[in-house]
């Protein structure tokens, strides 16, 4: 009989859980969320800590290996040679000032109040190796270098030589991953083990299970006084776990929380939210060989036909806005006489029919016996592009364009796109990788650039961006990019469809941060505070 | 009884290597060029492509344009002769050293699990069984097959908005302490419990069906000897069966209550790692796994001959 009662007892527990559980899917996020808020207002922070919930695993602390956004733009433990204004012109940082004494050769300047975590000075010495072993070791930066040698010329200045003009150096020195660090990050074998620079904040610790990175205030800072005591990145990869981590108060700040929990957690009191564009764009690429799509009228009624404000409001929740050119307005270097497409479907469905693509029965156009239909290409890592994608198939499903989305992996995407047999992709891309704009337009647009999947070819584009390359005056040179930028904006290679948007949330208590457009997801300015 | 062992211990090295083999190869397989998702992981970004340059260096670093046996020989050769099992592409680590720091989450993670599930499930699949076709039977197979039904990161997001959030009984993130531990596991174990309710219930009735079980009310043993001195005994074989699968399944990771709770297992550091090709590390991975499953395995049919004396092996 005891048995029995246990037994039922048990049963009655599962029972209760389980109408529970049913009954929880029926309350939305928000109003539980909404629940949560007399609670929210009473955690406050005691010590000057800043505990961060990062969007991305930490897979290494190593700028030469990837880890330079992490342990630079996040945990501020490094800074570059060349720092960057909110318009993405260049400002110096740990370099004071920059000339040209060749086309192959650059000379830097270096400030000569600058300290080490590990309590040494740095010198020229110190810059040199620091940046001949990133330049070695990360492909990325040896692609945006193309290093011959770099020569010490005394404590406080160093020539860097190139095997070809290379006009975007200082700009590439500002890259993440160029971070200046010490010798001692590497142990005696010669292998990296902390990353020893002279940010504002120096490493502490990481977690080898938890990948969790935490830092504290570095007292031999150049540039001031940092604001926190101490600050912890704890990676929590998925963006609901994100959400819930900040709303029940175990962190105070993040990026990217689900973009349709924006609206409800910014009513919550004890939390601000704040929406900014990045450098970053979602675009349409098209590969030109695909018969119709290398027809400029049929890319015109394409574009025509996407609403892009639509996209913004309601895919993205505001987390974006619609694009004209590939930079944003704010840029120094932007065309900005160039404004975003609106939809006009009258226009889309009169470049169609013109270009002889006839209604047929299915209410798909058709030519010649070719149907205007597409497949379309996406992957889900960035959680705005699969929804953009059925809304754009949507919308082109009104001027008669048949679209068929298909959501794969990244690496997937990519091997069949280098088999040319690809029709449309929808993805992102980062417009200001460096500040500098001649990196992605002869990526995305020359006839041999790198990102250039479907093979526009402009050879009048291609000369124009080349000499925009080769020419020394700042201003002539982005008179020259912004005559490209109208070329590609009216002939349409890739359709950009809107500027990528991202949220930055956190505890009301979090107080001093400033926005940097140029960081890669978000910057921990060193000015941030803990308001007690 | 002593050769089975040792014939099932060669096998269970040979599944192994097989598995390993097939581990490489299918990665090879898989779209997407290894040193091109190895740059998009580490340095690129996902999006940006490589050009032939980057592309060469990462090549010749990791030996990525030998023939593939050429690369796998190497691998064993490795592992066998100096029991290195290569070196992550992403992490920089050692396989070893990785998989070290992670397997014990993954194994607390099964252990705790697999334990509500047992301690939960078997009894209630008795009482199930004893109530046949009554209401409080119904309600459990009703019960059970939401359970099952119920995607688990569904259920993982709804007892954290619950229980973290809302009531602030547990934290949403941590790994080390006991307060870590009690969602990803109760989200685990609600399928595997179903399940074991389920097969404890079946079984049970069955056994309960066969004649001696009615030799034993004639003969007038009181109802909990019959019950779990008799019938449970020889009713256990199919549900021993059944965890053993589940706690094989249990410790190859589970992938998505491990990236919802960011429980660091090696459920997502496999699948992390075949997306991004980092190859050693899943080929460690996939071993790891594969003698996991196959242990428990064994360890399961050697469990048989105890339960049921009827059960032995022949040479």
């Amino acid at each position: 009989m005891q048995i029995i009662t246990k037994i039922l007892s048990i049963l009655a527990i599962v029972l209760v859980v389980g109408i529970v559980l049913a009954l929880s899917g029926c309350v939305t996020g928000s109003q539980v969320a909404g629940n949560t808020s007399s609670n929210s207002t009473v955690q406050s922070n005691e010590n000057d800590t800043l505990r961060v919930g990062e969007m991305w695993d930490i897979t290494t602390l190593d700028p030469a290996a990837g880890g330079g956004t992490t342990i630079g733009e996040k945990a501020d433990i490094t800074e570059t040679l060349v720092g960057a204004n909110p318009d993405f012109s260049l400002k110096p940082e740990l370099a004071t000032s920059w000339y040209q004494v060749d086309n192959l050769t650059w000379v830097f300047n270096l400030r000569n109040d600058v300290y080490f975590q590990d309590g040494t000075k740095m010198t020229a010495d110190d810059v040199k190796w620091s940046l001949d072993r990133v330049i070695s070791l990360d492909p990325v930066v040896t692609n945006l270098v193309n290093l011959d040698n770099i020569t010490v010329i005394n404590d406080t200045a160093i020539m860097i030589k190139t095997k070809s003009e290379n006009l975007m150096l200082p700009a590439v020195l500002n890259y993440p991953d160029t971070g200046i660090i010490a010798k001692s990050s590497l142990d005696a074998n010669g292998n990296f083990s902390k990353p020893v620079g002279t940010g504002a904040y120096k490493f502490e610790s990481f977690g080898q299970t938890t990948h969790v990175l935490t830092v504290v205030k570095n007292d031999l800072w150049w540039n001031g006084t940092p604001g926190l005591d101490t600050l912890v990145l704890t990676p929590i990869t998925d963006p609901n776990t994100r959400a819930m981590a900040i709303e029940s108060g175990e962190i105070d700040f993040t990026c990217d929380v689900p973009y349709n929990e924006v609206p409800g957690i910014a009513q919550m009191p004890g939390y601000t939210v704040e929406k900014y564009n990045k450098a970053r764009m979602y675009m349409l690429v098209l590969n030109l060989n695909e018969s119709s799509l290398g027809d400029l009228k049929v890319r015109q009624a394409i574009s025509d036909a996407i609403d892009r404000q639509a996209i913004a409001q309601n895919v993205l929740y505001g987390m974006g806005s619609p694009a004209a050119g590939p930079f944003m307005s704010t840029m120094a270097w932007t065309n900005t006489s160039l404004t975003p497409y609106t939809i006009n479907l009258t226009d889309a469905n009169a470049l169609l029919d013109e270009d002889g693509w006839v209604n047929g029965t299915d209410g798909i156009r058709e030519k010649n016996g070719q149907k205007l239909s597409f497949t379309l290409l996406t992957f889900p890592n960035r959680p705005g592009l699969p929804p953009m994608a059925e809304a754009i198939a949507a919308e082109l499903k009104d001027i008669g364009v048949s679209v068929q989305v298909q959501v794969e992996t990244s690496g997937a995407i990519s091997a069949q796109v280098s088999t040319g047999v690809w029709d449309m992709e929808l993805t992102t891309y980062a417009t200001a990788m460096v500040p500098d704009p001649g990196y992605i337009l002869k990526e995305l647009y020359t006839t041999n650039g790198t990102y250039n999947s479907g093979k526009y070819s402009n050879p009048q584009l291609d000369a124009l961006i080349a000499n925009a390359s080769d020419t020394k005056d700042l201003n002539e040179r982005y008179q020259l990019y912004e005559e490209a930028q109208s070329i590609v904006y009216e002939q349409q290679p890739i359709i950009l469809v809107d500027y990528y948007g991202s949220d930055i949330v956190m505890k009301n208590y979090v107080k001093g941060f400033v926005n940097d457009p140029t960081s890669h997801d978000y910057n921990i300015n060193p000015e941030i505070y803990i308001q007690n | 009884m002593y050769m089975y062992i040792m014939k099932r211990l060669g096998f269970m090295i040979l599944a192994i290597f097989v598995v390993s083999a097939m581990a490489f190869f299918l990665m090879n397989m898989v779209p997407g060029s290894t040193p091109v998702m190895i740059l998009k992981y580490t340095v690129l970004g996902l999006e940006n492509s490589a050009t032939p340059n980057q592309i060469a260096q990462i090549s010749s670093r990791y030996n990525l344009n030998d023939p593939l046996y050429v690369q796998y020989i190497t691998w064993l050769k490795n592992a066998l002769l100096h029991g290195n099992i290569g070196t992550s592409y992403i992490y920089n680590e050692p396989v070893s050293y990785l998989i070290a720091l992670r397997l014990p989450a993954t194994i607390l993670l099964a252990v705790t699990s697999m334990s509500i599930a047992i301690l939960i499930g078997i009894p209630l699949g008795i009482y199930a069984a004893l109530k046949e076709n009554r209401i409080s039977d119904t309600i459990l197979r009703f019960v059970t097959l939401f359970g099952v039904s119920m995607p688990s990161f569904w259920v993982a997001l709804i007892l954290l908005l619950i229980f973290a959030v809302d009531l602030k009984l547990v934290p949403v993130v941590g790994y080390g302490q006991v307060d870590n531990i009690i969602l990803p596991s109760i989200t685990l174990a609600i399928p595997y419990m179903a399940i074991i309710i389920r097969v404890t219930r079946t079984s049970m009735l069955e056994t309960l069906g066969n004649e001696y079980i009615r030799f034993s009310i004639a003969k007038g043993l009181s109802k909990y000897r019959i019950i779990f001195v008799h019938a449970l005994k020889n009713a256990m074989l199919p549900i021993i069966t059944v965890l053993g699968f589940q706690t094989g399944n249990l410790l190859g990771g589970a992938m998505i209550v491990e990236t919802i709770f960011d429980w660091p297992g090696i459920g997502n550091l496999l699948v992390n790692s075949i997306d991004s090709h980092d190859i050693p590390v899943v080929q460690g991975c996939i071993l790891v796994i594969a003698i996991m499953f196959l242990t428990v395995n064994f360890i399961v049919d050697i469990l048989y001959t105890y339960i049921d004396p009827r059960i032995r092996y022949g040479g």
